[in-house]
C-alpha cells in the first residue's frame, strides 16, 4: 500500500548511545503482559520458563552486539572467567543499573557457576511467597545470560533457581572447559 | 518505603528489546499479522488501565475537564513513562480530536518493517494503552496510527478521537 | 446485628451513589469536590475518590484527625504499590493479596487517626 515511499534504512542512521530510559512501572507492566500471555498458551511451569528464557535469549543476543559495539571496541572475552565477570559487571550494570550480587563456582562440579542476584528487575512486582518452589520469571534473564554465553562462544545452559533470592545456574558443554585449559597453558 | 513517588526508570533498550522479542513470540504464535495487531492492541488496554493508577499517584492529577487538558496528561505521561515528549497538533475544528506527534519511538528503535509484515501496526501497544488509560478516566476515545516512521513516514502520528464521556455505574435497585 | 461484607459494600456504594448525584445537582457548577466526607453524633464518614472513580472510604471516631491524608497515603503507597503493579491482582476483582494486607494494616496503624482515640 505504502511501498511506493522510500523508506530509510535503518542502516543510514546512527546507533544510539544507550543513555536513554524509561520508566521501571511501564517495563513491569509490559512483561507482566508477556508473563500473562505466555502462561495461556503452556500447560506447564517449565514450558512457561522455557518460552520465557528463549524470549530473553532474542534479548541478550542483541544486547551482548550493542555493548561488544560501543563500550569493548569489538573486542570479546576469550576466558571463562573474564566472560562471566563481564555478565556480572558491565552486561548487569547496562541493563539493569547495578552488578550481579555474586558470581560463584561450584565445589562438586567443575563445569558449573552460580551468579546470584537477590532481587532480579523482573521479579520485583511478583509476588514471591505464593509462587515459591515453582515459577521464576527471571528464566527470562537466565536466557539472556545463555545468549551473551553462546553469542561469545562459550555454549552453556543457564537455568534460575529461587535461592538466595534467584540463583542462575550456569553449566558449560566440557569443550568449554577443556579449551579454556588449553589456553593456560600456552 | 517511598518507592511510589521514586520514579524508578530502566535502560530503554531493555524495554525496546523486550518488546521486539513479545511481537515475534506473537507473529510465530498467531494465524496472521492481523491477529497480532489486536492482540498488542489489547496488551496495551490492559497497561493502560493499570499505568493511569500510577501516573495519577504520582502527578496527583486532577479529573480533565477539557480535551485539551487529557492532551496535556498524555503527553506528560509520555514523558514521565517513555522518556519522551511528543507535540500536540492537528486539533479538529471541533476540538474532539487531537494527534500526538511522536518524533523517536523507542519501540521502534532497532526495527525495520519486512515486506510480509506491510499491514502490521507494529507498535500497536500505544493506541491500546491511550484508550485504556482514558477509558479509567471515564472518557471513551478511539485513537490508531496516521502516520509511521516505520512506513517511511516524517513522524510517527498517533490520533486520539473523543466518543463519550462514561458514567459512574448505576448501583443496583436504581435509575 | 451483623451484616456480609458484599451486602455492606453494596449499600455502602448506593448511599456515596445517591450523596454524588445529590451534590451534583444542588452544586452542579461545582462537581471537583463533590462530598467528602459527612459527620453523624456517632462517627465521621471520609471519602476518598480519584480520578478513576476509585472510592477509599473509612469510618472513624468523630474526631479523629488527617483521615483523607491517610487515604490518599493508601492509594499512592498501598494500592498503586502493591496492587496495581502485582499482576496476580486483577482490577475490578476482589483484593486478595496478603501484602496489600499487611501494608494496608501497618498505614492504617500509622496514621494519627489510629492513635488519636487513647489521647
Amino acid at each position: 500500500m505504502m511501498s511506493s515511499k522510500s523508506k530509510p534504512s535503518i542502516l543510514d542512521r546512527p546507533l544510539s548511545r544507550g543513555k536513554s530510559e524509561v520508566s521501571l512501572s511501564l517495563f513491569a507492566l509490559l512483561f507482566a503482559e508477556i508473563v500473562h500471555y505466555t502462561h495461556n498458551r503452556v500447560q506447564s511451569v517449565s514450558e512457561l520458563q522455557n518460552r520465557l528464557s528463549e524470549m530473553g535469549y532474542q534479548v541478550g543476543i542483541r544486547m551482548l552486539d550493542l555493548i561488544v559495539v560501543r563500550e569493548r571496541n569489538l573486542k570479546r572475552e576469550t576466558k571463562i572467567l573474564n566472560i562471566l565477570l563481564f555478565i556480572k559487571g558491565t552486561f548487569w550494570k547496562t541493563l539493569f543499573g547495578k552488578e550481579a550480587d555474586k558470581l560463584e563456582h561450584a565445589n562438586d562440579d567443575q563445569r558449573m557457576y552460580y551468579i546470584i542476584e537477590k532481587e532480579p528487575l523482573v521479579n520485583t512486582f511478583i509476588s514471591v511467597p505464593k509462587d515459591k518452589g515453582s515459577l521464576n520469571c527471571a528464566a527470562y534473564v537466565a536466557g539472556m545470560i545463555e545468549a551473551v554465553l553462546c553469542g561469545s562462544n562459550f555454549p552453556a545452559k543457564v537455568t534460575a533457581h529461587w535461592h538466595k533470592g534467584t540463583t542462575f545456574m550456569v553449566r558449560f558443554e566440557s569443550s568449554v572447559l577443556a579449551r579454556d585449559a588449553q589456553v593456560d597453558t600456552r | 518505603m517511598n518507592r511510589s513517588v521514586d520514579p524508578k526508570k530502566v535502560n530503554s533498550e531493555l524495554f525496546t528489546l523486550t518488546y521486539g522479542a513479545l511481537v515475534v513470540q506473537l507473529l510465530n504464535d498467531l494465524e496472521s499479522v492481523e491477529d497480532v495487531n489486536k492482540h498488542l492492541d489489547r496488551m496495551g488496554y490492559n497497561i493502560g488501565v493499570r499505568l493511569v493508577e500510577d501516573f495519577i499517584a504520582r502527578s496527583s492529577a486532577d479529573k480533565c475537564y477539557d480535551l485539551r487538558e487529557t492532551a496535556d496528561k498524555l503527553q506528560a505521561a509520555f514523558r514521565m513513562y517513555l522518556g519522551i515528549s511528543p507535540s500536540i497538533a492537528n486539533w479538529a475544528p471541533a476540538g474532539d480530536e487531537f494527534s500526538l506527534m511522536i518524533d523517536t519511538n523507542p519501540l521502534t528503535e532497532f526495527v525495520e518493517l519486512p515486506d510480509t509484515c506491510s499491514n502490521m501496526r507494529y507498535s500497536a501497544i500505544l493506541p491500546g494503552m491511550v484508550r485504556g488509560a482514558c477509558e479509567m478516566v471515564h472518557l471513551e476515545v478511539s485513537s490508531w496510527f496516521v502516520q509511521d516512521q516505520l512506513r517511511g513516514d516524517p513522524v510517527t502520528e498517533l490520533r486520539v478521537k473523543f466518543i463519550k464521556r462514561l458514567e459512574d455505574s448505576v448501583p443496583p435497585g436504581e435509575d | 446485628m451483623t451484616m456480609s461484607l458484599e451486602e455492606e459494600s453494596r449499600l455502602l456504594y448506593g448511599m456515596l451513589f445517591s450523596l454524588k448525584s445529590f451534590s451534583n445537582r444542588i452544586s452542579p457548577l461545582d462537581v471537583q469536590e463533590g462530598v467528602q466526607c459527612y459527620t453523624t453524633n456517632k462517627y465521621k464518614m471520609t471519602l476518598f475518590e480519584t480520578p478513576t472513580s476509585l472510592k477509599f472510604v473509612c469510618n472513624t471516631d468523630v474526631n479523629a484527625p488527617g483521615v483523607n491524608e491517610m487515604l490518599q497515603k493508601l492509594y499512592t503507597q498501598v494500592y498503586v504499590e502493591y496492587v496495581i503493579r502485582n499482576p496476580e491482582c486483577k482490577p475490578a476483582e476482589p483484593i486478595t493479596s496478603e501484602l496489600f494486607k499487611a501494608k494496608l494494616d501497618e498505614t492504617v496503624r500509622m496514621s494519627p487517626a489510629f492513635s488519636s482515640k487513647a489521647a
